[in-house]
């Protein structure tokens, strides 16, 4: 049990680096100096520094949200199971649980922004709210993609695989058009852009500032850390490591931390080499995903 | 191995269906030529047959790297919009491509292949072929219309290669100088028909010009 806290206590320090990571990959590839890869835990010590100034207008709302969706995605995170078979939590959800609290979040951040009365916020919830609808459901069928193979929607089906099938490459591919959207990066948003015409999740936390920015934020890291960790556990599935001797136990761990960045490097590789997709263009982005798991449902049922 | 280049196969076709300007479209005709070589030459080296290497050579010359740049040099030459003027709008044309896929499922069982490999094959062979047709009839410009005939051969192709295990090779080098006058033949007629209507719209040539 106290293991298996450390390891997400672990996981989740170290979310923020994987972001840094990725603007570090970005800017080596731009051929810019860029900044340091520690740069998103400088950012949140600040704003945790930082007085904090909230609308006039704003409601018990807009201080309550950013407070649920750090709690909801640290129940996620304790949900996962990312070293152990079953994360602490098993018996108290499944992958579908796991849509619905990021959905809660999401919800609460959508409210909060429409709290405050400013156009922006307005405008980033409704683009979110159009966005996800387009994305949950892709979600939902990689999820019953790889329940089909496990035989049950048990969170512990993502780490149950030793074998890597096509019809969860597929899954795979679909997940990783939709963490595109989920993460706010380059082809549906971007993250590195406070341009009006084009936000979408900076819309949503303009208004916010201080120690809840610091959450939001926070909670946007965990988030990408989750999904980068399902992409990886499917396309490289892993086997629990053997506790045999300090060498084996540390190339288990390389090789843990290694699929992360593998993904971090084919998220920032889009990033460079695609431009932002008009927001109606990303109704056809999104449908391809969905039509590719559909595609992996299909091969699940065929077996192969 | 094979069952994922199906996948490429299968994942280009539909990347075809949402293109929504020219150079999107070629592109991802090249990369389903491209995996089309790819399963010629994973067959080939199950096989071993020295054919079969030939035909993957010809595919990748003819297919991956010749088509496709008379296709971007025909459209460069008679300046296409970039539109590709749908008639059914992507999403939904995505959609349609799902069912055509579920539809060639069903063919491929009522066939008799039910749950190995080739049940696979046949299904994306159906379905590109499918695909093909109905990038021809829902898109508007004269352009398309021979990439759509193009898909239609990939699939024919592939569908041929699974179901009789491959074609002797003399056929197979007859269909594909087939395909590469065909590319040459339909460029040219679309020059022309640009050159005498000033537009590749097929909506607008049933007006007579005198």
């Amino acid at each position: 049990m106290l293991i298996a806290i450390l390891n997400i206590l672990l996981l989740v320090a170290c979310a923020p680096l994987v972001s840094g990571l990725i603007s570090g990959i970005k800017n080596n590839l731009r051929m810019r100096r860029g900044q340091s890869v520690f740069q998103p835990y400088y950012n949140l010590a600040k704003l945790c520094a930082k007085e904090e100034v909230v609308s006039e207008t704003a409601s018990w709302i807009f201080k309550a949200a950013p407070l649920v969706v750090i709690a909801s995605m640290l129940t996620a995170a304790v949900l996962m199971p990312w070293c152990i078979v079953a994360g602490p939590l098993r018996q108290a959800g499944d992958l579908l649980a796991l849509i619905f609290i990021f959905s809660l979040g999401r919800f609460f951040l959508a409210l909060a922004a429409l709290d405050t009365g400013s156009s922006f916020g307005g405008m980033g919830s409704s683009r979110e709210m159009f966005i996800s609808s387009l994305a949950e459901p892709v979600f939902c069928l990689v999820v019953f993609t790889l329940s089909l193979q496990f035989g049950s929607t048990d969170i512990a089906a993502v780490s149950g695989m030793h074998a890597v099938s096509v019809a969860s490459i597929i899954a795979a591919t679909a997940l990783f058009l939709v963490t595109l959207a989920e993460t706010a990066r380059v082809p549906v948003d971007n993250q590195e852009t406070h341009l009006e015409l084009t936000m979408v999740h900076e819309a949503m936390v303009l208004e916010y500032s201080g120690r809840r920015l610091a959450f939001i934020e926070m909670a946007a890291y965990i988030k990408q850390m989750i999904l980068f960790f399902l992409i990886a556990q499917i396309i490289f599935p892993i086997a629990l490591p053997v506790f045999g001797g300090v060498s084996e136990i540390m190339l288990w761990l390389l090789w843990y931390a290694a699929r992360l960045v593998i993904v971090a490097i084919a998220v920032a590789l889009v990033e460079v080499s695609v431009a932002k997709m008009r927001l109606f263009r990303v109704a056809d982005f999104l449908g391809y995903a969905f039509v590719l798991s559909i595609v992996a449902v299909l091969c699940a049922l065929l077996g192969v | 191995m094979r069952e994922l280049i199906l996948f490429g196969i299968i994942a280009a076709t539909y990347l075809m269906v949402i293109a929504k300007r020219v150079p999107a479209l070629i592109r991802s005709f090249r990369y389903q030529s491209f995996f089309l070589f790819l399963i010629t030459l994973a067959a080939a080296i199950e096989e071993g047959h020295a054919d079969l290497y030939w035909v993957a050579l010809l595919i990748l010359i003819l297919k991956v790297l010749f088509v496709p740049y008379a296709m971007y040099r025909i459209a460069r030459r008679i300046n296409v919009d970039e539109n590709l003027g749908l008639l059914v709008n992507s999403q939904l044309s995505l959609l349609i491509a799902l069912a055509l896929t579920y539809c060639s499922r069903i063919f491929s069982r009522t066939l008799g292949f039910h749950q190995d490999f080739r049940a696979v094959a046949i299904t994306v062979a159906f379905a590109v072929v499918f695909i093909g047709a109905f990038l021809m009839v829902s898109r508007m410009k004269a352009f398309t219309q021979v990439t759509g005939l193009l898909v239609m051969e990939n699939g024919i192709f592939l569908f041929g290669s699974f179901l009789s295990g491959g074609m002797p090779f003399l056929v197979e080098i007859a269909i594909s100088l087939d395909v590469l006058i065909s590319v040459i033949i339909m460029g040219l007629f679309v020059y022309r028909i640009n050159k005498v209507f000033t537009h590749i719209d097929v909506n607008k040539l049933s007006r007579l010009r005198g």
